[in-house]
């Protein structure tokens, strides 16, 4: 890739926590959570606790998605074909916390039980597929993403720091949910995981292209496909986990970094799942070259969303400018047939960049080909399970096509869980 | 359709390549090689380069007007290689003719590029030299040879072209010149080949597309630019090479499916 062509120089963020700024609505997203459908379990006004459910899978009641904060439902948008849209929570102080429990975390069951009644089991999501899994299915093997998938996001041993327990607590819970290894992704440094027994095994990727994602670790570790299934987790998800069984208490915080060409002090904040991004960055932006609207995603420039409220699995907030609108004058006569906007989406060149940028072993232009037409049975054979929407987030910028083969692979995916 | 492209704000922040891009960066790599050309050849190859380029840009204009879309300059890295490729003794209507057949049936009829299966200025070299009688492709020099580096080095760097291609290719074609010849003649090869396997056989759109596949796709270009070499003496021809790539671009589909087969025979066996 030619470095005049790349057009996005931001500074890397300071890798120290802050607290970021308190968020007084939260919310949980059905763009986190593709294919579910909910069933409700409160309604618009409805007092919750934290930790308390506030919808349920239709199709596996047990697994119930638990509100991070206490509050008051503020309102509740369903999507197309009842899907969630948005279901927003505003804090209220003076609530009675929840006490903290001890929990006997000791057996399988135990632990199966208490992630799900606690709203920990979306944390997971298999592989093949990227879907929350069923809550009496047991993985090959679990893989915890202890890497950050980009130079801008936060760095797991900074976050991770001075927590070593809770984290191992959490990783010796996972163990319980599988006959298989739980594989500790990390970047090269001291193992997180060590000394926790010969089934909580670190893995060590060197720094590069690709080496943060959970498709490339499980691409090398423990590669999947049909009737062969594992579960990925985030680091931070695990350490949320950890502090569950220590503590008794449900705490969805989170670290992001706040990063990008408007951020005023590229960093990381601790906030809550779900943030509301309006409130959170409201003291952290600055204004854009000549007056550029604000354009905030969740997750990273190349990954991410635009979004007004923080993503379950997003550990990254993108601030850009945003890109002008396109000028629409209609015109007329002859050379008004040249001034369109060109064909799109464009032709594929199978360039050899293309395999620069998808790290796993396939071969890359038939693999798009087949994606760019739908056609899930030759995807399946060339490797389509193995990946998921972040792993083509670099295929697509790199090709000429300029088409999102990330919404061409959940289409192939969806289509294949079907038949699964 | 829009449903399947980018967000706005990840086009705008792509940093990858585009159709215009790419045109861009061989245009660019086309230059120095075109510039020794005019050098050489003197004024007369300008009025091949004029025609050339008239010829394919009415031609890509017509297809865009009856298709509604925007002229993109493509076919003007096809004029520049095949001013680059015939000399200036040849009549300037059968340059016209030999350069519309190769953008139209070429690239054009299949939908611009990005859609064809032969390098475009092959296929108008190929036309020149089958279908007039005397009409020859100029030989390259070592200037020439020289000339193309620079270009290469864009083209690589940027991933337009492949370096499997060119290794392989190069390194097919050393070995059998070798085996004919001794070493004596390898100056001459090196000399001769690097314009043609630059541009014509590792054009990204003709060649094989899977890494595997780009190896054997080389060594097929390699083998068949000897097999077609007609020149006693160790010199290339540069007609070898168009017809070397033209057929080599023609096995490319074949050379893929065999490579994907032997790839999803691969993952099956590892993922059971």
């Amino acid at each position: 890739m030619l470095p005049w062509f790349r057009t996005e120089h931001a500074r890397l963020p300071e890798q120290t926590v802050h607290d970021g700024a308190p968020v007084g609505r939260i919310a949980l997203l059905g763009a986190d959570l593709p294919g579910l459908r909910p069933k409700l379990l409160c309604e618009q006004g409805s007092r919750i606790k934290r930790g308390q459910a506030v919808f349920h899978d239709r199709a596996h009641p047990e697994v119930v998605f638990a509100s991070p904060i206490s509050g008051v439902v503020e309102s509740i948008t369903l999507g197309p074909r009842r899907s969630l849209s948005a279901l927003v929570i505003r804090r209220e102080t003076g609530h009675h916390e929840p006490d903290p429990v001890k929990m006997a975390m000791s057996s399988a069951t135990a632990v199966r039980a208490a992630l799900l009644a606690n709203g920990f089991w979306p944390a997971f999501l298999t592989r093949p597929f990227g879907r929350i899994p069923a809550p009496d299915a047991a993985p090959e093997a679990i893989f915890v993403t202890v890497t950050a998938d980009n130079p801008h996001a936060p760095d797991p041993r900074v976050v991770l720091a001075g927590q070593h327990e809770v984290f191992a607590a959490g990783l010796k819970a996972l163990a319980l949910l599988t006959d298989g290894t739980v594989h500790v992704c990390q970047s090269q440094g001291a193992d997180i995981a060590a000394g926790l027994g010969d089934r909580i095994r670190g893995a060590f990727f060197s720094s590069g292209a690709a080496s943060g994602l959970a498709g490339t670790h499980i691409h090398r570790l423990h590669p999947v496909g049909w009737g062969r299934s594992v579960w990925s987790i985030g680091y931070q998800d695990v350490l949320s986990i950890g502090r569950l069984i220590e503590t008794g208490i449900p705490d969805c915080s989170r670290v992001v970094a706040i990063v990008g060409p408007r951020a005023k002090q590229p960093r990381l904040l601790r906030t809550v799942a779900g943030a509301s991004l309006q409130e959170l960055i409201r003291e952290e932006t600055v204004t854009g070259t000549g007056g550029a609207p604000l354009c905030v995603l969740s997750g990273s420039a190349e990954n991410g969303r635009k979004a007004s409220w923080l993503g379950r699995y997003h550990h990254q907030i993108t601030l850009l400018d945003d890109a002008p609108k396109p000028v629409n004058t209609p015109e007329r006569g002859v050379m008004a047939r040249f001034r369109r906007a060109s064909s799109m989406p464009a032709p594929l060149v199978p360039t050899a960049a293309l395999e620069r940028a998808l790290s796993l072993d396939v071969p890359v232009v038939p693999f798009l080909r087949a994606l760019s037409v739908g056609d899930a049975e030759t995807a399946s054979r060339l490797g389509c399970l193995e990946m998921v929407e972040e792993d083509l987030a670099a295929v697509s910028l790199a090709c000429t096509s300029g088409a999102d083969y990330r919404r061409m692979l959940r289409h192939v995916l969806d289509e294949l869980a079907e038949d699964a | 359709m829009t449903g399947w492209l980018l967000d706005s704000h990840l086009m705008q922040q792509r940093s990858g390549w585009t159709p215009a891009r790419v045109t861009l960066a061989q245009l660019v790599a086309l230059v120095v090689p075109m510039g020794v050309s005019l050098a050489e050849r003197g004024s007369a190859q300008i009025a091949v380069l004029v025609t050339a380029s008239i010829t394919c840009l009415v031609w890509e204009l017509a297809f865009d007007l009856i298709r509604g879309r925007s002229l993109s300059f493509h076919t003007v890295t096809t004029a520049l290689i095949v001013s680059v490729l015939v000399p200036a003794t040849v009549p300037l209507w059968q340059i016209a003719m030999a350069a519309s057949f190769g953008v139209v049936f070429g690239e054009l009829v299949f939908g611009g590029r990005g859609y064809g299966i032969v390098s475009a200025a092959a296929a108008a070299a190929g036309f020149l030299v089958f279908s007039f009688a005397g009409a020859g492709l100029s030989e390259p020099s070592e200037s020439m040879a020289l000339a193309t580096l620079p270009g290469a080095v864009l083209l690589l760097w940027g991933g337009l072209i492949s370096w499997r291609v060119l290794a392989s290719a190069a390194a097919a074609l050393i070995a059998a010149e070798l085996t004919r010849q001794g070493a004596s003649g390898l100056p001459t090869v090196l000399a001769t080949a690097p314009f043609g396997l630059v541009f014509l056989v590792s054009d990204p759109v003709a060649a094989a597309s899977t890494q595997w596949g780009r190896w054997v796709y080389g060594v097929l270009a390699g083998l068949l630019i000897v097999l077609f070499d007609t020149l006693a003496g160790s010199a290339i021809a540069p007609a070898a090479i168009v017809f070397a790539s033209l057929l080599a671009s023609l096995f490319a589909p074949l050379i893929d499916h065999v490579t994907v087969t032997l790839i999803v025979g691969r993952r099956g066996r590892r993922h059971g």
